[in-house]
């Protein structure tokens, strides 16, 4: 048991050397490095691994006769997870969310102490002891207490309240809701039913599974299936629709959604918001062709009263592109980020 | 005739009353049916006439939803306009008026129907009882539990009053509108209220009369007529929202197309239908266990103290078994919603309405980190169940672990300094805990949890016996183990697949949960049997911090049923009805999300306030009985419930 605990402690002690090398800079900060595709499951094996270590550490502690007082033990762990949040993920996770986190936290580390009466009493003695303050030193913390606390609730007052000059927060609708049918070019196309017309099979039949089998894998990395290749020129059908479909794309959206169609183009960042990110899996890979359709199509500007609140500065490109042309963009846009269009059966 | 018989002649009368109450909407509703529920207005009869030469034009038009052909048989849905005609009003948003006598009479109307379905269940528990003593303690908890609705009950037909009161004199047209074509539904409704009255004071003021025997088993049959009459009842309105959410039954100008059943039947009927159903349970187990925390709290005696702490934990443990599976009833009405009309789902889940359903999943997070909290807090009445609590921070790490992922917003609060920073909307970490693959691994791993500490618990002072015990115990740890690995694992590879096959991903995730459930309950039972006790269960001697983990499951409940009502009813943005008609009032606006969260919370802090008025009424009747109260187990320290 013993030697079980120390390995957990020394990976604690390890991790939290580590962790704070990389705050104050003196440890690289890609020396443990976030792997792009498995970074959330990456993040709570970290958060198990410091887990398990800090009980090694209390472990020992413990048996070495010095154990940390429980008080300080729920101290110091929410601030390490406050500290993970904001150090160890990149990129930076926007304060709102990490307040949800740190809230979260808190409750837990209540939960944690406070599960049975005698960690809850050891919890609570630091805070008695202040409050009660028999000695001088509890004395003189509970007067630093009682002239600190007004002042820092002051200044966070003064802080909320300051008029600022950031522009103001937004909540931008992710996905506007579609309408039942949409008109583009004279034809009415109901959403919920209609399909791409180039994710055909070789006898130009529509086939999803063709289509499927052809993409480039799903996973990280993005790698292109055998036999795959849509630039080959002797690429017929569902791969050559591709290609024109990409020729289509680099000739008028990548300058938006950049060339790996993340949404970081050479002009994304003179837009608020950014142009959509097609290869986070919430934003194409959640969708129907047919809504992805709709929203090339007619653009940002002209959204139905159900979509708001919509924020899109994206053309309306039924004025520049033909229908096909818009399918096959669509159709080159799942490839390339090796999702697939959701349906409904 | 002797007493005996002539009591038994009387209860069966009583009984054969409730039943034939049952059926008297149902008998009288017969040629309202038969007539097409609505007449076909005299307007179009006399024109009709007029063209036909004295025969009726039949005028047939095809339903919006079941798209088969009916006579047209009602007038046209009303197009209003922003006018005091059709919009009268005070000096205030009318909307919020209605907003809160809506959900003020919900409240209620939930507690009132979930009540009497717990009575069910412990009066039967009582009946079945070979303890005497348990028996009799089980049916003075069913009795105190029934006392209570009775006040809430008057207070649930008072606040329909006003209810309807609201709706003639602020929205007229629509009411109207609603009224001409649920009018046969309308007319059963109210019968059916008589009808659960009449039952529910036969039931109330027949318990002592009828404690034993045979006449015991009749009084028991009332409360199951009691609940299939409450149960008809919220259908019945149930099928008034789901027909604004979903019409049916109409044709696109919304006239009526003199197929009742189909205006009933609509496309969520039954998806809401089975969501309120669990929803009231869990708000009613709710309530109640707040009621028991607070006489707890206020208890000036150990006895009074156990009572009421052995009265919460049945109340929780009632309202957490219905809470479980809610989450599963809530996932098929948001899929129907998706089936229906698309622009609703993307509204809802992925749109303007998003940020509520974080806001819905912290409360649902709020929920079974209180009842977890609860039975870890729980294990400190019982000497032995130490051995489980230093393991409980495990516990705390995979339920919040489960909670962090859960709350994860995909659209995220930022500033557009952060945004900038973040390099766009989505964030490559969190972006993948915001959508429904993790989300489904983050819900399916709290709710496991929550099973394992209600393992926990049931063996928390008991040591089994059984020959086969380390065996059972290893395979316990088995299952749990592989269940965890199997939902996270399905979460992850959830990634990998199109998003429409892993929405199917949800079944195996669900049914790993419920095996949990199901299986180590049954397991865990047998294990117990003939358990040997490692010491008694010391009812009373719980910590205050439960008794408020009580009063935050209740709380939290309350809240989240007022944040979801105003979800699924703001999901038709500017429509009374759906598609058919349009809500052209000044009011015809999504709230802030601001607005709405003080709206729930003043709705929430009304009910609390006047539910505290409603338990001071049932304790000063407590007081005048005092003898009779005690009764149950004279002398002697409350038992355990089987089982805990």
């Amino acid at each position: 048991m013993k030697a079980l605990m120390s390995v957990g402690a020394l990976i604690g002690v390890i991790g939290l050397l580590v962790l704070i090398g990389m705050i104050l800079g003196v440890v690289p900060s890609n020396t443990v490095k976030l792997v792009e595709g498995y970074m959330p499951m990456q993040m709570l094996s970290e958060l198990a691994i410091f887990v398990a270590g800090f009980t090694g550490i209390s472990y020992l502690m413990s048996s070495m006769g010095m154990p940390l007082p429980r008080f300080w033990q729920g101290v110091l762990f929410w601030v390490f997870i406050w500290m993970y949040l904001k150090y160890r993920v990149y990129p930076p996770i926007p304060f709102s969310v990490r307040a949800m986190y740190g809230t979260v936290t808190f409750v837990a580390v209540f939960m944690w102490v406070s599960a049975n009466e005698e960690d809850w009493k050891k919890f609570k003695q630091p805070i008695i002891n202040v409050l009660d303050a028999n000695t001088g030193f509890h004395k003189a913390l509970r007067t630093l207490y009682l002239i600190l606390l007004p002042i820092l609730i002051g200044g966070f007052s003064f802080l909320s309240m300051k008029p600022s000059t950031e522009e103001p927060i937004e909540l931008r609708t992710v996905h506007p809701a579609p309408p039942a049918s949409t008109k583009v070019h004279g034809k009415t196309y109901t959403l919920q039913t209609s399909q791409n017309p180039y994710r055909v099979n070789p006898e130009g039949k529509y086939d999803q599974e063709y289509s499927n089998k052809l993409i480039v894998e799903q996973g990280m990395g993005r790698l292109m299936a055998p036999n795959a290749n849509p630039w080959d020129e002797k690429a017929e059908g569902y791969l050559k629709y591709v290609r024109e479909g990409g020729e289509i794309f680099f000739q008028n959206c990548h300058f938006c959604h950049g060339d790996n169609l993340n949404g970081r183009g050479l002009h994304a960042f003179a837009f608020n918001p950014i142009p959509a990110n097609f290869t986070d899996p919430g934003t194409i890979a959640q969708l129907q062709e047919t809504f992805i359709f709709w929203r090339v199509a007619k653009g940002g500007i002209g959204l139905p009263n159900e979509g708001f609140p919509w924020a899109s500065v994206m053309p309306p490109w039924e004025q520049h592109l033909t229908t096909d042309e818009i399918w096959k963009v669509i159709l080159f846009e799942y490839w390339h980020t090796g999702y697939y269009p959701r349906t409904w059966d | 005739m002797g007493p005996v018989t002539r009591n038994k002649l009387m209860s069966i009368m009583a009984l054969g009353a409730m039943v034939g109450l049952l059926l008297l909407p149902i008998l009288v509703s017969i040629p309202a049916l038969a007539s097409g529920g609505v007449e076909a207005p005299a307007a179009t009869a006399d024109a009709g006439k007029k063209e036909g030469g004295g025969e009726a034009k039949v005028e047939k038009a095809k339903d919006v939803y079941y798209k088969t052909e009916g006579i047209v048989s009602g007038p046209p849905a009303p197009k209003t306009t922003d006018s005091e005609k059709d919009y009268p009003r005070y000096n205030f948003e009318s909307r919020v008026l209605l907003w809160f006598a809506n959900q003020q009479h919900l409240y209620y109307g939930s507690f009132v129907l979930a009540v009497p379905i717990f009575c069910m269940i412990i009066e039967f528990m009582g009946v079945v009882s070979k303890d005497k003593a348990l028996a009799k303690r089980y049916d003075q908890l069913a009795y105190d539990f029934i006392k209570i609705s009775l006040t809430a009950y008057s207070l649930t037909a008072i606040l329909g009053g006003i209810l309807i009161f609201t709706f003639l004199t602020l929205y007229p047209a629509f009411f109207q509108y609603l009224s001409q074509i649920f009018r046969p539904v309308m007319h059963i409704y109210a019968l059916m209220f008589v009808a659960e009255s009449g039952t529910l004071y036969i039931y109330y003021y027949g318990w002592d009369k009828m404690k034993e025997g045979f006449l015991k088993w009749i009084h028991l049959s009332m409360s199951v007529v009691l609940n299939v009459i409450g149960t008809v009842l919220m259908f019945l309105a149930n099928s008034w929202i789901g027909f604004m959410m979903s019409p049916a039954g109409v044709d696109e100008q919304g006239r009526y197309l003199g197929n009742i059943w189909h205006v009933i039947h609509t496309a969520l009927w039954n998806p809401l239908n089975l969501h309120r159903i669990l929803g009231n349970m869990a708000f009613g187990g709710g309530v109640v266990a707040a009621y028991a925390a607070y006489r707890f709290l206020s208890a000036k005696t150990d006895e009074e103290r156990a009572h009421y702490d052995w009265m919460g934990y049945i109340a929780m443990a009632l309202g957490v078994s219905f809470l479980i599976p809610l989450p599963f009833a809530g996932y098929w009405l948001m899929r129907e919603v998706y089936a229906y009309r698309q622009q609703m789902g993307i509204t809802l889940m992925g749109g303007l309405l998003a940020w509520l359903f974080i806001i819905q999943a912290t409360m649902i997070g709020i929920l079974f980190l209180s009842t977890n909290y609860y039975l870890w807090q729980a294990l400190g009445r019982m000497r032995g169940a130490e051995k489980y609590q230093r393991y409980i921070k495990y516990l705390v790490f995979l339920v919040v672990c489960g909670f962090l992922v859960f709350i994860t917003p995909h659209t995220m609060v930022m500033t557009p300094a952060e945004l900038k920073a973040m390099g766009g909307q989505q964030h490559p970490v969190l972006g993948n805990y915001g959508v429904m693959s993790a989300k489904n691994g983050g819900i399916n791993v709290i709710i496991t949890t929550t099973v394992l500490s209600f393992v926990w618990y049931m063996r928390g002072n008991k040591v089994s016996t059984v020959s086969w015990s380390k065996f059972g115990n290893i395979f316990m740890g088995c299952f749990f183990f592989f269940a965890y690995v199997n939902i996270i694992w399905l979460a992850i590879y959830g990634y990998y697949i199109p998003a429409n096959v892993r929405v199917g991903l949800s079944v195996p995730q669900v049914a790993t949960t419920l095996s949990c459930l199901f299986f180590m309950f049954a397991l865990n039972s047998v294990m117990m049997k003939g358990a040997k006790q490692t010491g008694p269960i010391e009812w009373g001697k719980i910590s205050v911090r439960s008794q408020y983990a009580l009063i935050m499951l209740a709380t939290a409940f309350t809240w989240m049923m007022g944040l979801m009502g105003y979800i699924r009813s703001s999901v038709r943005l500017f429509w009374h009805v759906n598609e058919i008609m349009r809500d052209n009032s000044p009011w015809a606006y999504t709230h802030t999300v601001g607005f709405a969260a003080n709206m729930i919370s003043f709705n929430v802090l009304f009910f609390w306030m006047t539910i505290m008025f409603v338990f001071w009424l049932g304790a000063l009747a407590a007081k005048k009985v005092p003898v009779e109260a005690k009764a149950g187990a004279p002398g002697r320290a409350p038992e355990p419930a089987v089982g805990h």
